[in-house]
């Protein structure tokens, strides 16, 4: 086993719960600690990573969609290159969204129950039981809508996690053994596909981040060095769209070969 | 000199078994290929291979019963698993059933022998790791 993903729908019980299983396992916590150094390699402001984690874009808060997507391309970049390394924990960064299909990452989610949740977030704001259910379910609903927008996943849908803890029945204790002990399962064992799918998943977000500095509607898949870039134009901009997207993802380390394919209509998603 | 490993290489493509048979070779590999999985478990019935190699998607057999059959016939041999169908699901039943790697078609005749050599390791049998040098990809 070497990739825990950890998320809740409590901030504070996710930060917890990864922490104590770093504790158990002697492996390394990955988590909003990188934002700092992801800031200063792309030369963003920290908190604005760190902003577009939970807010999505809006005229209210002056993050315009394509920065936004741009500076989540980077986070996801640099958290799928430290992903390559073994025996890992990660929280908060959203890798429960955007790590697919590498079988030996375990997402787990651990639920914070409606008992503990509300009387956490009671105790925690000195606000009654009734408001803080009112709060919890709020913030639910602004998680699944920020996950939908991001990622085009709903993070509150359990289906897309391998492990679901709820609080309510299981102490965090016995959660924390129930996760540590999942370690052993053979099923999420690094093998060579996984590893080849996550340095697939690293090289495609390298790229996507080089292309949404300076332009929008960009999907990127990657396979052992070719890339292949999905995005749209007018028939008036096309030539010049495929040049520059062959010169930026071309210059991205690792990339051998791009194709890029463009699609004329300007609505509805790229796929 | 140490004896060579002794390697079943099943899949029903016969260009598959054409282009890593001689990548083995070059490692000390004694290398026997198979089209049939009938055939090859006929063979396995009758020797103790170190590791095996199948395909997983085959018409009379697929590679998890192949799997199933060497476990319980000789436990201590090591099966790889090669597929142009891999999925995370297969992947995870796969490892789950004790494969000791699983591997994505296409892919270079060095990835199958990064994995040769750590099953190697694995049984106790290293082989020299100056062997390995980059070559084409096999489909």
């Amino acid at each position: 086993m070497s990739i825990f993903i950890i998320s809740s729908d409590a901030r504070e019980i996710e930060e917890n719960i990864a922490e104590k299983v770093v504790e158990t396992m002697g492996y390394t916590l990955l988590n909003r600690d990188i934002l700092a150094t992801v800031a200063a390699k792309h030369q963003i402001d920290a908190d604005k990573l760190s902003e577009a984690l939970k807010t999505t874009p809006s005229l209210f808060n002056k993050l315009p969609s394509q920065q936004w997507r741009y500076y989540l391309a980077c986070i996801e970049a640099d958290v799928l290159e430290k992903l390559m390394a073994d025996n890992i924990v990660c929280q908060g960064l959203a890798a429960h969204l955007y790590v697919t299909d590498v079988s030996h990452a375990m997402k787990v989610r651990v639920l914070s129950g409606n008992r503990q949740g509300i009387l956490g977030v009671a105790e925690k704001k000195g606000i009654s039981l009734h408001k803080a259910e009112k709060w919890l379910a709020s913030e639910l609903m602004q998680q699944k809508k920020w996950s939908l927008a991001a990622y085009n996943y709903d993070e509150t849908d359990l289906t897309r996690y391998d492990l679901v803890i709820n609080l309510d029945q299981i102490d965090p204790t016995e959660a924390v053994k129930t996760i540590t002990g999942a370690a052993e399962y053979r099923k999420f064992q690094v093998m060579t596909y996984s590893m080849k799918c996550l340095s697939d998943l690293a090289l495609a977000a390298k790229v996507n981040g080089a292309l949404l500095k300076s332009m929008a509607d960009i999907r990127v898949q990657a396979r052992d060095g070719s890339v292949v870039v999905l995005t749209r134009a007018s028939n008036r901009q096309k030539r010049k769209k495929i040049e520059t997207i062959k010169e930026l993802a071309g210059s991205v380390e690792g990339v051998s070969y791009v194709e890029v394919h463009v699609k004329k209509n300007i609505l509805g998603e790229i796929n | 000199m140490t004896k060579p490993l002794e390697v079943l290489l099943l899949d029903d493509e016969p260009i598959v078994g054409r282009r890593l048979k001689p990548a083995l070779d070059k490692i000390g590999c004694r290398v026997e290929v198979f089209q049939s999985p009938k055939e090859a478990v006929a063979r396995i019935d009758e020797k103790e291979f170190d590791i095996v190699v199948t395909d997983i998607r085959m018409e009379e057999m697929d590679g998890l019963q192949v799997l199933d059959h060497v476990q319980k016939t000789w436990p201590r041999t090591k099966v790889i698993m090669i597929t142009g169908y891999a999925k995370v699901d297969l992947a995870r039943e796969a490892m789950g059933k004790g494969v000791f790697d699983f591997i994505a078609k296409p892919f270079k005749p060095d990835d199958l022998r990064r994995i040769i050599f750590r099953a190697a390791e694995a049984l106790g049998s290293p082989i020299d790791s100056s062997l390995l040098n980059e070559e084409p990809v096999a489909q």
